[in-house]
């Protein structure tokens, strides 16, 4: 066993150091695109392009619904004027208006319990909140844990479209939690159904069935983004501006 | 005061119940025997008190010349023991009530109502003998109403079986202990309690270990001792419901007091090596007892192989106080004893509780089996809780009765350090951690009764559908457990009252290493050393004083000057602690330090659509992992199949038959049974049926007996 | 067997007529009474392998069973018609056991009924929570329709086949564990072992299959991707692959030889995930950190590499939707080498740990033989003396050209499977080693015009080997999109790994089992 020890102390320390500072590392988000000015038939062209529908026109510019961004990067390869790419991943917004009420108090920001549940995903989402108990990003520092059942959890985190199936089961979920609880909904698909949804199976995400907290769009969101959500909904980090406000009033 | 009119009356209540079974119409029999049997369970009491504490008293029945005189004599070990019986018949009379009504609907219950009152008489003739004749009649009178009781229920295969093959090792049992006291008469010159006690000191070794083998075994047989216990498992499932918790409470003990009269009173041991027997039979006991209760799912059964484990704890303990008593150390012995009876006393009111509620259960759920109950606490709740009480008891925890004995005895079996030889110390340091295993084990097997029986969901509709118990069934539980909890409570009263019956046997006061008197201006608190009141000081002792002037509610064990404590604890005060945490636990919940809600939830499970019955654990699952590792001694046969299997891959069921046959039976039953035949295939080799061989059989046994005679 | 072999066999059958389908397949028309007996001798005596059941609807039930051999026997589809208003065909079940999910799939959505099968119903549509007579996958059934949410049917019991004193069924799942997907187990024991293991899958069940009918290829390609998003290039590569058939597209070198970089990036950081699952299923924490570590790591390589950490929006018929750089491909290459001595320090560790490998040493046994006839493909398969690897097989893009040996091992148990990940891991690196040598400055894509037609796309993905079918309509939608995915035909073998072990074995089996619920589930 010692050369596991060993082991261990010899590979160092390789956590990012997001939150303290901002993490440029190669590869560590995907980046999302970025809304911009063009001309008429380009941007004509370039909405069409997009098979989610998340590229709208408003006030003559390119805006992007990250509520349906899946990443499909239509817009941005295989076009003669491809849209820009940012590489952020602060992403997560409070839902609706800022309420000071929609983060857990206090006593939580140090240690919260996580119980997650795949309600229909497509793997990556999943992978990527794996990827935060890795040494790279050590959500433990932070004080968030995962726990298998829900009467310890203090936040519900929701990945997937909510398929029919598992409908039940994450109401049940939600409902054996003590109060208090968020739910988080990580991902395109659970604020929107992404690619699979609404349909005669599964749903338009985890806002028809559950009251959401804070939202995470992405496809999937890498661990930072996840990060910054969880950190969001205790109180540490500020949400990013409500880019989702304006889409989320007009649906 | 003499305690003869006690008896009359006793014997007075005993034949009216006879007559008056015999007599009234069929329907009022149930009653009568609780009506007759309250009564006389009470007068038992009121005997056994008045033994425990007066001097022995003795009074001569009959003088039969070839026989000497027939004697009775109530001392403070038949008190003790008739106390016992007194506090058992009580409430299994009263259960009687409820208990035979399942019996009647197909059997006359006055018969049983006779037999039951002529058992009591028998043992309290048992109980009360001084003489080998009245002795042994007695026991045989006893051996045959049991047996008849048993097999009350006759029309089943399974009970004529099993009552005969109790009834078979009885007898053989009686045999050895028959030869075990005649034996010690041959050698007193007279059939007379009193003659043999005074001519112990004169047997020779052979004889004596003789006597004790004998009497060990044969008594033990009724006791439920490894390996003459092959009757008591199917015995007791068998048996009426009513009927159980006497056998469990009463008989047992019949076998005990037997091992006891003969071998601690009549003829007590010089050698160690008899009491080291005992220990290592009686640990032996335990563990085999204890293992095949884990395992089993029917209650009845489950109970019987525990009673199997606590006879070999008592035993265990009684084996200890021998082999103290014999290498000199009287003070230990006296504990030993102490603790032994202590045990007996606790289990024969734990075990009829338990009985009794399994009773209930078979009327109230229609079924034993643990893998067909589940969730009876909704629907009997009086009947979980008393049974809960039972249970707490017997898996030894604290502040019940349990506790205190068992605790003791592993104490008991911890001074082993003060034992001259080293053999004697590796047998008690074995047998010590055996009887530990045993206690562990026992939390799991009751831990499985009342989980699965109790809690969870129902498994079945008769579980779904269970009637709560009569209140002739609740109120025997509930003085038992109620009992249970005063033992447990205030065993620094109790000891006191044993100590009377332990010190003639060990010449030595138990109360005085137990319970010394730490109170200032208590009697014999002068002549305690001084660094020993210091002690007491520091635990506090002094604290009790006030509140209950007495004995004091701390136990100890004085170990003599070099190690005044030895070890101390008190189950008096661990009560109002234990409530006072619980109460703090509620109030510090219900504080309401903010605005809270209580909110009730679902039941979490993983998000299923619905959790159903067969989703749950059961019995047999639960103490699976205790048959897998003692798969050595159980010896499973597992027979698996895949039948209608379709086109190989398409599995329609799998079958799996686990069948095992018990250890002893494999041990001691079928080789015994083997040489049994063997012997009489090779005596029937004379049966051929020629008249004239057996005239020269008839010529040739006279011709022996003549050469014999003329010998000798 | 070669293929003319096999024709004259086939022209031999009674019942039977030869034909020759599009792309060089062998098409055997046949009818109901000769179907069971002629797939049984297609699978055991003519040795080829089952890929799966595409049932299509048009104006008769078009049952196409798709077999394939190596490259000289190639692939033979047995096709069977049936009216549409007789929906009923025999099943083959009892001879191609490895049929048997795909009948009981078709049952359900379809409303196919499979005489001979004997356990039909309650598979992908739950009893106890769907509605009866609803066939989603019908034509007349629209996809957009949301249904009625049904109550959970109170009178549902699930089907036990153990009967044993004292047995009961451990349910696990759907929502347990911190991070397992969502699936329900029914494990039936008698306390100590599992002596049946039963999956509940199609909680995840997101109808993609229908999903894509009548939509575009763009469309198509997104659910292609997006189905099974941890392995999402090779779907997606099946995908274009089947287009790219249909269409007559030939994809340019270039692209042929970045396809095959990308996929093997994609199966090293795949199978490190499944070594990292392995290590923190025996709780060998520090075991797994590494692994997590080395994981991170190829997602942060993939992400630098083409922009996105799982590979998305890359493949596409035709070849690839942007070009990368030979310069990034060899930073990429070189932290794919480091990886793998790391990862080759890591097995050298983990198998000198004796507390990790009690615990998937002689555990959780797949034997050949039904390896063979459950079809398992993979990993898993190869584990279990199984050489088959769509790679060296029916090889795709530029594999043809690189040197490549499938691993194999023979026990069939959890280290069997380990020693194979390792062994594959291995593989990958040399096979990028070679495909970055063989690398030619060309274009990466050819245009693709869609028309109509058929064909099935065939990829080695990291679980093994993945059929897509798609077959596009006169306008160049997706008229019928069928996915066999690998993770569908190995959660069909899962029970017998898993019975006769205690359930401490369970979660280490699963883990060694390497089993993807969305993908199965689609």
């Amino acid at each position: 066993m010692t050369q596991w020890v060993v082991k261990g102390l010899a590979t160092g320390v390789r956590t990012t150091s997001y939150p303290d500072a901002a993490d440029h590392a190669a590869g560590v988000t995907s980046g999302r695109p970025v809304g911009g000015t063009y001309p008429a038939a380009e941007r004509a062209a370039l909405i069409a392009r997009c098979p989610t529908g998340a590229l709208t026109e408003r006030d003559g510019a390119v805006a992007v619904d990250y509520t349906r961004c899946v990443h499909a990067y239509r817009c941005a390869r295989q076009v003669a004027t491809p849209l820009a790419w940012s590489h952020d991943y602060e992403w997560a917004t409070t839902v609706g208006a800022a309420d000071p009420r929609r983060t857990l108090d206090a006593p939580f920001a140090r240690s919260a319990h996580i119980i997650v549940v795949d309600a229909g995903d497509c793997g990556a989402c999943l992978h990527e909140v794996k990827q935060l108990n890795s040494p790279f990003y050590n959500m433990h520092r932070l004080g968030f844990f995962l726990t298998p059942t829900p009467r310890h959890a203090d936040i519900l985190l929701v990945v997937g479209p909510v398929t029919d199936h598992m409908r039940d089961a994450l109401r049940k979920t939600y409902e054996a939690m003590p109060t208090p609880k968020r739910v988080l909904a990580v991902g395109t698909c659970a604020l929107s159904g992404g690619v699979f949804g609404p349909s005669f199976v599964s749903g338009a995400g985890v806002a028809d069935l559950l009251p959401v907290d804070v939202a995470v769009p992405g496809n999937p969101p890498p661990p930072l983004a996840i990060l910054h959500a969880l950190l969001v909904a205790v109180g540490r980090a500020e949400p990013a501006p409500a880019l989702l406000a304006a889409e989320a009033a007009a649906r | 005061m003499s305690a003869w009119p006690l008896v009359a009356a006793l014997l007075a209540v005993c034949a009216g119940g006879v007559l008056a079974a015999a007599l009234l119409p069929r329907r009022t029999a149930a009653a009568l025997v609780a009506w007759f049997g309250a009564p006389a369970g009470l007068l038992f009491v009121a005997i056994g008190a008045a033994g425990l504490a007066q001097a022995p008293q003795t009074a001569e029945l009959w003088a039969l010349p070839p026989l000497g005189s027939l004697a009775v004599r109530l001392d403070p070990l038949a008190g003790f023991f008739l106390l016992v019986t007194g506090l058992v018949v009580l409430p299994v009379s009263l259960y009687a009530v409820s208990g035979l009504k399942r019996l009647a609907a197909r059997y006359d219950p006055r018969g049983y109502a006779v037999m039951y009152f002529a058992l009591l008489a028998a043992v309290a003739w048992i109980l009360l003998s001084d003489d080998a004749f009245s002795f042994l009649v007695s026991w045989e009178i006893m051996s045959l109403l049991v047996y008849l009781l048993v097999t009350y229920e006759h029309e089943r295969d399974t009970t004529r079986r099993a009552a005969y093959l109790m009834l078979g090792i009885s007898e053989a049992g009686a045999l050895a202990a028959a030869l075990g006291l005649l034996l010690l008469a041959a050698r007193a010159g007279s059939l007379q309690f009193s003659d043999m006690r005074g001519s112990a000191g004169v047997l020779a070794g052979g004889v004596r270990t003789a006597v004790f083998l004998l009497t060990f075994f044969g008594f033990g047989v009724k006791a439920g001792l490894v390996p003459v216990n092959v009757w008591l498992p199917a015995a007791y499932t068998s048996a009426p419901a009513a009927f159980v918790p006497l056998l469990a409470g009463a008989t047992l003990n019949l076998g005990l007091y037997g091992i006891v009269r003969v071998n601690a009173d009549l003829a007590p041991p010089v050698s160690v090596t008899p009491g080291l027997l005992a220990v290592v039979v009686g640990t032996a006991s335990a563990l085999v007892g204890i293992l095949y209760a884990t395992t089993d799912n029917d209650l009845k059964t489950l109970l019987a192989h525990s009673s199997i484990e606590n006879a070999g704890i008592i035993t265990a303990g009684l084996g200890a106080g021998f082999v103290f008593a014999a290498a000199d150390r009287p003070a230990l012995a006296a504990m030993a004893f102490l603790v032994g009876l202590y045990h007996l006393l606790n289990h024969a009111l734990y075990k009829t509780l338990l009985f009794v509620g399994v009773g209930g259960v078979d009327d109230g759920a229609r079924t034993r089996d643990l893998d067909r109950l589940g969730g009876l606490i909704r629907r009997m709740p009086w009947t979980a809780l008393a049974m809960l009480a039972g249970v707490l008891s017997i898996a030894a925890l604290p502040p019940f009765n349990g506790f205190v004995s068992e605790w003791l005895t592993l104490q008991t079996f911890l001074r082993s350090a003060e034992l001259p030889s080293v053999g004697a110390r590796i047998v008690f340091a074995l047998c010590g951690a055996g009887l530990a295993l045993t206690a562990a084990l026992a939390v799991t097997c009751f831990v499985k009764l009342f989980a699965m029986g109790f809690l969870g969901v129902p498994r079945t509709r008769e579980a779904a559908d269970a009637r709560e118990s009569p209140r002739s069934t609740l109120a025997p539980m509930a003085l038992l457990a109620a009992l249970c909890l005063l033992l447990g409570v205030l065993p620094t009263y109790v000891i006191p009252a044993l100590d009377r019956a332990v010190a003639p046997l060990a010449h030595s006061s138990a109360t005085a290493a137990l319970v010394p008197p730490f109170f200032t201006g208590s009697p014999g608190h002068d002549s305690l050393p001084a660094p020993f009141v210091a002690e007491f000081h520091d635990l506090g002792a002094q604290v009790g004083q006030r509140l209950l002037p007495g004995p004091g509610l701390v136990l100890m064990h004085r170990g003599g000057n070099a190690n005044p404590v030895v070890f101390a604890g008190s189950p008096a005060y661990l009560l109002p602690v234990l409530a006072g945490l619980l109460a703090l636990t509620f109030l510090v919940a219900r504080l309401p330090a903010r605005r809270r809600t209580l909110a009730r939830r679902i039941a979490w499970d993983g998000g299923i659509r619905h959790l159903l019955p067969e989703m749950t654990y059961t019995a047999t699952g639960f103490s699976n992992p205790v048959r897998v590792i003692f798969q050595a001694l159980f010896r499973p046969t597992i027979a698996e199949d895949t039948p209608d299997t379709v086109a190989e891959h398409f599995r329609t069921a799998i079958v799996r038959e686990t069948a095992s046959v018990h250890l002893l039976e494999r041990l001691v039953l079928v080789p015994a049974a083997a040489t049994a035949f063997a012997l009489a295939r090779l005596l029937a080799r004379i049966h051929h049926g020629l008249l004239n061989a057996y005239v020269a059989y008839a010529l040739g046994a006279l011709l022996v007996m003549l050469v014999v005679a003329r010998v000798l | 067997m070669n293929r003319t072999e096999v024709r004259q066999l086939a022209a031999a059958q009674s019942d039977v007529t030869v034909r020759d389908g599009a792309a060089g397949v062998l098409e055997l028309e046949c009818g109901p009474g000769a179907l069971a007996a002629l797939c049984g001798r297609v699978f055991g005596e003519w040795g080829y392998n089952f890929a799966g059941l595409v049932v299509e609807e048009a104006a008769a039930w078009e049952l196409r069973y798709l077999f394939y051999g190596d490259a000289a026997a190639g692939w033979l589809h047995v096709v069977l018609h049936a009216p549409l208003e007789e929906p009923r065909v025999p099943s083959i079940a009892a001879v191609v056991h490895a049929a048997d999910w795909h009948e009981r799939e078709a049952e359900d959505l379809y409303g196919l009924t499979f005489e001979g099968h004997p356990r039909l119903g309650d598979f992908v549509l739950h009893d106890d929570a769907w509605q009866e007579g609803v066939q989603p996958m019908r034509h007349g059934f629209s996809a957009a329709a949301a249904l009625e949410h049904r109550r959970p049917n109170p009178a549902w019991r699930p089907r036990r086949i153990v009967r044993a004193r004292g047995s009961f069924i451990m349910p696990v799942g759907p929502v347990f564990g911190a991070l397992a997907e969502s699936a329900h187990y029914q494990l039936e024991t008698v306390g100590e072992d599992v002596i049946r293991a039963y999956p509940r899958l199609f909680y995840k069940y997101r109808g993609i299959e229908k999903l894509a009918e009548g939509q575009s290829l763009a469309r198509g390609l997104l659910l292609a991707e997006r189905f099974a998003a941890t392995t999402a290039f090779a779907h997606a590569l099946a995908f274009s692959q089947a287009v790219e058939r249909i269409c007559g597209a030939v994809v340019p070198a270039r692209a042929q030889v970045l396809r095959v970089f990308l996929a093997e990036l994609e199966r090293l950081r795949h199978h490190i995930g499944a070594i990292e699952g392995i290590c923190e299923s025996t709780a060998l924490a520090v075991a797994a950190s590494q692994a997590s570590i080395l994981e991170e790591e190829l997602l942060r390589v993939s992400g630098a590499l083409t922009g996105h950490r799982y590979l998305f929006g890359l493949a596409t018929p035709g070849g690839l939707t942007t070009d990368l750089e030979d310069t990034a491909c060899a930073d990429a290459l070189r932290s794919c080498r480091s990886v793998l001595a790391e990862m080759n320090r890591l097995w050298e560790m983990l198998r000198l740990t004796s507390s990790f490998m009690d615990r998937i040493e002689e555990v959780g046994f797949i034997r050949e033989s039904d390896a063979r006839n459950h079809g398992l493909v993979g990993p898993i398969a190869r584990a279990s003396g199984i050489a088959r690897d769509l790679r060296a097989l029916l090889p795709y893009d530029a594999y043809g050209k690189l040197a490549f040996f499938p691993a194999l091992e023979r026990e069939g148990d959890g280290y069997a499977r380990m020693r194979v990940l390792f062994a594959e891991s291995r593989q990958c690196v040399s096979l990028m080693d070679q495909a970055f040598a063989a690398l030619e400055p060309g274009p990466v894509a050819v245009s693709v015009a869609p028309r109509a037609g058929a064909a099935l796309g065939a990829v080695e993905a990291p679980r093994g080997a993945a059929f897509h079918w798609v077959h596009l309509d006169d306008a160049g939608l997706v008229a019928r999109y069928r996915i066999v995915p690998p993770s569908f035909t190995n959660w069909h073998g899962f029970h017998l790994a898993v019975e006769n072990f205690a359930f401490q074995d369970f979660p280490i089996i699963l883990s060694t089992l390497d089993l993807s619920v969305a993908e199965n589930d689609r």
